[in-house]
């Protein structure tokens, strides 16, 4: 028999936290693009309608804008910016091209059920240069989607409708159930807004991406109902290791 | 909006399937499930030329040859003496009346109107209301129908601040506020334009005169009056997103041929006020354009071929836009017309050049202060910034979804403090959280911002057998925290239990601080943890209280030590959900050496029972007791 002198004591495992799963999926996309060549920039949650949605091409009619879509702050002085894109226009306004800006964080609309909530996360970059075209973007598009989701994944581009971009378009991917889900919304920068900031619209062109955080990180982990993440459930919070 | 697969593929010669017309929809940029041969529409706001058969048929003459002119009333038609006023032009630029009176109404449909109602599930309402709701469907252009011996004198159309109570033709009531668009009779509204009728005025199914209305609304003057009295309207989904300006006549002299095709006109007559004309968009031909923007290299032949098959006029100069589509202005959006019709996933990929930003490092400090609360157990979470507790500098929520939650919150302590008192009603013994984020506050009549980081933690330091008994305390968190980042001041507090309903004692202790007043040694931080390189599949979790079960073990034969604890620790069973050594105890002076697991059960769909765990616990038990010189104390 051994003596109890020469036996160690079992590890001690030191309990490590975790990064939380939507923020940790926001910086592996915000890295990955990063290592494209975008650069970071960033921007206030609490925006005026000139950004939010004057300098974007949203007209004063459109139905984003009505209070039953967007939340208004101190007698409607302010709003709680509905999307990241006004980061860009601040980015536009402020560095002349060729630019490729990223920015990424919380965005607020007035919704609440199983698939969404009145807070949810987006990113979204534009690269502006000369010559940019819908083929370019398509090679960008491509390029997210298979370091996100694989080479092997199929997506497809659908038409849709942004007031800031045009041509606009959607992408879905296929799942291995055979259902396209739609993971992120794109298109040409529209060359109203470009001239909003003060950029030529005759000598530059520009393409704008936006992916919504929680839908493909419902994809990514299987998790069905997006208030899961935001429980602060340690039970749910500690399987993301 | 749902359309039958059989009313589209009828105007459509080349006869195409139901998943061919599905995949051109698509490619169109038109989204849709199909259920029982029906297509449920979802169409982008800017194609309210598209809702309707007429209209998807327009988009689908890129593909098909089809047949979009259905027969028409073509006589002249007298000219209707009407008191009508339209004291808001610029909203109503367009509006016609028909007056129809018939002999008789007809005690059944012909096939392609009772069609419309079978095919699409819909109920029938009364013979005029019927005709308007189909020739709806099929063109786009919604009218009402006023029974016209219900309307007694003047009828005027105008933008008004009214206050009344209004009864809707479905019967529901409402009360008028603001401004809306009416048709008043002696002053009384009769029509909450682009919305929905009145009941006074509404046809039943004992009327044989009525007054059709066929106008052209602003969509910016209907835009949320649905939504204001919480009304379903078609109506009014049409209208908002834009009907053709152009087609009310049209709409009406089909409305007529409807009628004639059912039963005998005894009279009729039309008035048409045309107060503005539409304005024709040119946009000139500009192929290179085009095809630097989708990048691709069509002729010019070939563009103006699918424009012209889309309805568009064109010629080598100038294309002119149907007055049906007031979403196109510009170049690019005419490229978005041909990327459609060439199909976006058939234009080629052209390899892209981005150029170099500056690598920026506005979140590495956050970044550092985040991996350094990992490596101490801390766990990241999110939370929503409105809350119910003002201070005297919170931000207001206008319109607020919930009416309790209508601040922005300015700390995050309290978001944190509520998130770790759900996690210790659901028995967490060992709590330790962080959030950060922008704040904002109300500072010498300015929204104010800061960025924060919050850090809250109570109960057990962890849950290995070193830190087992060592409650968290402001002093272990100091300690802990100095070890690693001496220049740091977390600033911790305690915060009172006094208030919080839980019978928990341990101490709760917090810190909020600046992310702008930590020092740039920060930086310097080695951090242990790392971000999980793939994404890891999720468990659902169960909500069913937890039961836990603590052994002990003597140990006096050394040698199978080793597999005794590898057995238990790798025990797997579905409503096991943790095990860890809580004790460790090697008494070198008696050649003992102690060791205590704790188990702790849950299951996912039934609270788990006594009878379950002893279940379990036996067979562990069983296991060990086979195994010479591991005993358990005090079991017989």
């Amino acid at each position: 028999m051994s003596s109890n002198k020469d036996i160690s004591a079992p590890k001690i495992i030191k309990e490590r936290g975790s990064i939380h799963p939507i923020n940790h999926l926001k910086d592996s996309i915000m890295d990955l693009l990063v290592s494209f060549g975008f650069e970071i920039i960033d921007g206030p949650e609490i925006e005026t309608e000139e950004f939010n949605f004057d300098m974007l091409n949203i007209k004063k009619t459109h139905p984003a804008r009505q209070m039953h879509d967007t939340f208004y702050v101190e007698n409607k002085s302010n709003l709680l910016r509905t999307h990241t894109s006004p980061v860009q226009i601040r980015g536009m306004l402020e560095k002349r091209p060729p630019l490729a800006f990223i920015s990424g964080g919380k965005v607020f609309r007035k919704d609440d059920d199983a698939t969404h909530l009145p807070m949810f996360h987006q990113i979204e970059g534009i690269l502006i240069d000369k010559n940019i075209s819908f083929a370019h973007l398509k090679d960008l598009i491509y390029k997210i989607v298979h370091s996100l989701f694989g080479e092997d994944i199929e997506l497809r581009f659908r038409p849709s409708y942004f007031p800031f971009t045009e041509p606009s378009a959607e992408v879905d991917i296929l799942s291995s159930e055979g259902k396209w889900l739609e993971i992120l919304g794109c298109g040409l920068v529209n060359p109203i807004v470009l001239e909003n900031c003060n950029i030529d619209s005759n000598s530059y062109s520009g393409l704008a991406f936006g992916l919504g955080i929680e839908r493909i990180a419902m994809l990514k982990h299987g998790v069905k109902d997006i208030r899961d993440f935001y429980k602060s459930n340690l039970d749910f919070l500690s399987q993301f290791k | 909006m749902k359309i039958a697969y059989k009313h589209l593929v009828k105007n459509i010669i080349a006869n195409p399937s139901i998943d061919e017309i599905s995949d051109r929809l698509f490619q169109l940029g038109h989204e849709h499930e199909i259920e029982n041969d029906i297509f449920n529409m979802e169409f982008t706001p800017n194609r309210g030329d598209c809702l309707s058969i007429n209209g998807l048929l327009r988009d689908l003459s890129v593909f098909y040859n089809v047949n979009t002119n259905q027969e028409i009333y073509n006589h002249k038609l007298n000219k209707l003496d009407i008191d009508f006023e339209n004291l808001s032009q610029d909203i109503c630029p367009q509006i016609s009346f028909l007056k129809i009176e018939i002999e008789s109404i007809p005690n059944k449909y012909k096939d392609y109107l009772n069609d419309y109602f079978k095919d699409l599930n819909l109920n029938k309402n009364n013979f005029f209301t019927d005709i308007s709701n189909y020739v709806s469907y099929e063109n786009g252009q919604p009218t009402h129908c006023y029974d016209a011996d219900k309307i007694n004198g003047k009828l005027v159309f105008q933008e008004l601040d009214t206050e009344q109570e209004f009864e809707t033709l479905l019967e529901k009531k409402i009360n008028l506020i603001g401004r809306n668009n009416v048709f008043l009779s002696n002053d009384k509204v009769i029509n909450l334009a682009g919305v929905v009728g009145g009941k006074e005025t509404s046809c039943s199914s004992d009327t044989k005169t009525v007054l059709v209305e066929c106008a052209f609304f602003k969509p910016e003057a209907i835009i949320g009056k649905s939504v204001k009295y919480d009304i379903q309207s078609e109506a009014s989904y049409k209208f908002e997103r834009f009907v053709d300006p152009e087609c009310q006549e049209k709409t009406i002299r089909r409305f007529i041929k409807i009628v004639e095709e059912h039963t005998n006109i005894k009279d009729m007559s039309l008035i048409t006020y045309n107060y503005k004309k539409n304005k024709v968009t040119k946009i000139p031909v500009k192929t290179n354009v085009i095809n630097q923007i989708i990048g691709t290299n069509i002729s010019q032949d070939e563009y103006l071929t699918y424009l012209s098959k889309l309805g568009f006029v064109v010629n080598d100069e100038n294309i002119e836009v149907p007055s049906y589509r007031s979403d196109i202005e510009t170049q690019n959006d005419l490229a978005e017309e041909i990327a459609r019709v060439i199909g976006y996933d058939n234009i080629a990929r052209n390899e892209i050049t981005i150029p170099k930003g500056k690598i920026s490092n506005i979140y590495d400090m956050e970044n550092k202060l985040r991996f350094f609360l990992l490596d101490h157990g801390f766990y990241e979470v999110i939370n929503s910034p409105f809350v119910g507790i003002n201070t005297s500098n919170s931000i207001c929520v206008d319109n607020p979804l919930d009416s309790n939650k209508k601040y922005l919150r300015s700390n995050l302590t309290q978001s944190l403090l509520e998130n770790l008192l759900f996690n210790e009603r659901r028995q967490k013994d060992s709590i330790k959280l962080f959030e950060i984020s922008d704040i904002y506050n109300i500072k010498d009549n300015k929204i104010n911002v800061s960025r924060k980081l919050a850090v809250i933690a109570s109960g057990r330091a962890g849950h290995n057998y070193k830190d087992f008994s060592k409650k968290i305390s402001k002093k272990y968190l100091d300690a802990l925290f100095k070890e690693s980042l001496p220049n740091e001041d977390f600033e911790f507090k305690v915060l009172s239990r006094e208030s919080l309903n839980t019978k928990v004692k341990n101490e709760i202790i917090s810190c909020e601080v600046d992310i702008a007043n930590f020092s740039t040694d920060v930086l310097s931080y080695s951090e242990i943890s790392k971000s999980p390189e793939s994404f890891i599949e999720y468990s659902p979790i169960s909500d069913l209280p937890y039961s836990i079960r603590d052994l002990s073990f003597s140990i006096k034969d050394f040698k199978e030590l080793d597999t005794f604890i590898e057995y238990i620790l790798e025990f797997k069973h579905k409503l096991l959900k943790e095990i860890y050594i809580f004790d460790y105890f090697n008494n070198e002076k008696n050649a003992e050496i102690k060791i205590g697991f704790r188990f702790i059960f849950q299951s996912a769909d039934s609270t788990i029972t006594e009878a379950q765990v002893n279940d379990i616990i036996s067979v562990i038990i069983d296991h060990i007791e086979e195994i010479d010189g591991i005993t358990i104390p005090g079991l017989t």
